[in-house]
């Protein structure tokens, strides 16, 4: 019987070491740079167009937790070779109401920008 | 005496050589370098992150909205300060002109500070017989603003005893100076709480 629990302990340790697999490229989830921890926040759909020689952005978030939570994000924008093509943007504070959904715009600084990471950070 | 001598030079060479910085920086203290990108909750006045997110969200949705087609001259006016703070909107309007100019959707022409200077230059080219006449800049050739920009700043300040609420309203509109219509109109609002 220890053996069996002993077995057990070992398997879910082992199982807490495995990193989880890395986000497809090109998903949502690839998109997203969180500096720590984004515990209750769900990351959902993610809008990408061209308007006008710019790239937008659109991106929802939402808050799952039962409290109001404030976090800080910016988008960076790349390049055709995945390199930034501006200045990293200023850090935006955001305040997420219990358990309520909001979205993030942007519009890219310059014509050139192709892609984008959105840097999340939780206080 | 000599042994002596020498115990000295050595001791003062391995001193030395200890105290060689492999750091490139200069004293010390409390003094260092932050992110410029930082969010900035120092006090709730104005500060860097206003400027920086006014500034962003303006000239992206200038750029962004199509009206500059064929990268328009355009004249840049004072940001009208109705706040009871001091803000240098002069600040403001430099962030905007610059990162239009970097997004490269339009062309400005001298504004009311820089205009004197323009014209004491073109003055002093062509009156003062100092310069060679196949270098000097002909008068009557400055390209004239086809569209002006120009806002405003205003702000809401309620105190209690618990609490500082400012929210601060800018306004930022691009008018055709031929005709006078406002072809681009776009405002930010930003609410800053600070709790006692």
């Amino acid at each position: 019987m220890g053996l069996k629990c002993i077995a057990v302990v070992a398997l879910a340790l082992l199982a807490g070491c495995t990193t989880p697999p890395p986000p497809e490229p090109g998903s949502a989830a690839s998109k997203v740079l969180a500096t720590g921890p984004i515990e209750d926040l769900a990351i959902g759909p993610m809008r990408m167009a061209r308007e006008n020689g710019f790239l937008t952005v659109s991106t929802q978030l939402s808050n799952a937790d039962t409290r109001n939570k404030t976090l800080y994000y910016r988008y960076l924008w790349l390049g055709p070779e995945g390199f930034p093509v501006a200045e990293a943007e200023s850090w935006k504070s955001l305040t997420l109401y219990a358990e309520q959904t909001s979205f993030l715009p942007a519009i890219a600084p310059v014509p050139q920008a192709v892609d984008f990471r959105l840097e999340i950070n939780t206080p | 005496m000599f042994v002596r001598l020498s115990s000295l030079a050595l001791s003062a060479l391995l001193i030395g050589g200890c105290a060689v910085n492999h750091s490139p920086v200069l004293g010390s203290g409390n003094i260092s370098y932050g992110d410029p990108k930082a969010v900035e909750l120092v006090t709730n006045e104005f500060g860097s992150t206003d400027l920086q997110m006014i500034a962003e969200s303006m000239t992206r949705s200038l750029a962004q909205s199509g009206v500059l087609k064929g990268r328009p001259v355009v004249q840049v006016y004072d940001v009208r300060n109705k706040t009871s703070e001091y803000i240098d909107t002069r600040d403001i309007t430099t962030s905007i002109k610059t990162q239009l100019m970097r997004s490269g959707t339009a062309r400005f022409a001298s504004d009311n500070t820089d205009m004197q200077s323009q014209v004491d230059q073109l003055k002093l080219q062509n009156q003062s017989g100092l310069y060679k006449k196949s270098t000097v800049a002909k008068t009557g050739n400055m390209i004239a603003a086809r569209y002006r920009l120009e806002g405003s700043i205003s702000s809401i300040v309620k105190r209690s005893n618990d609490y500082k609420d400012v929210f601060y309203k800018f306004s930022l509109q691009l008018i055709d100076v031929e005709s006078g219509l406002a072809e681009w109109m776009d405002e930010k609002e930003i609410r800053k709480t600070t709790e006692r």
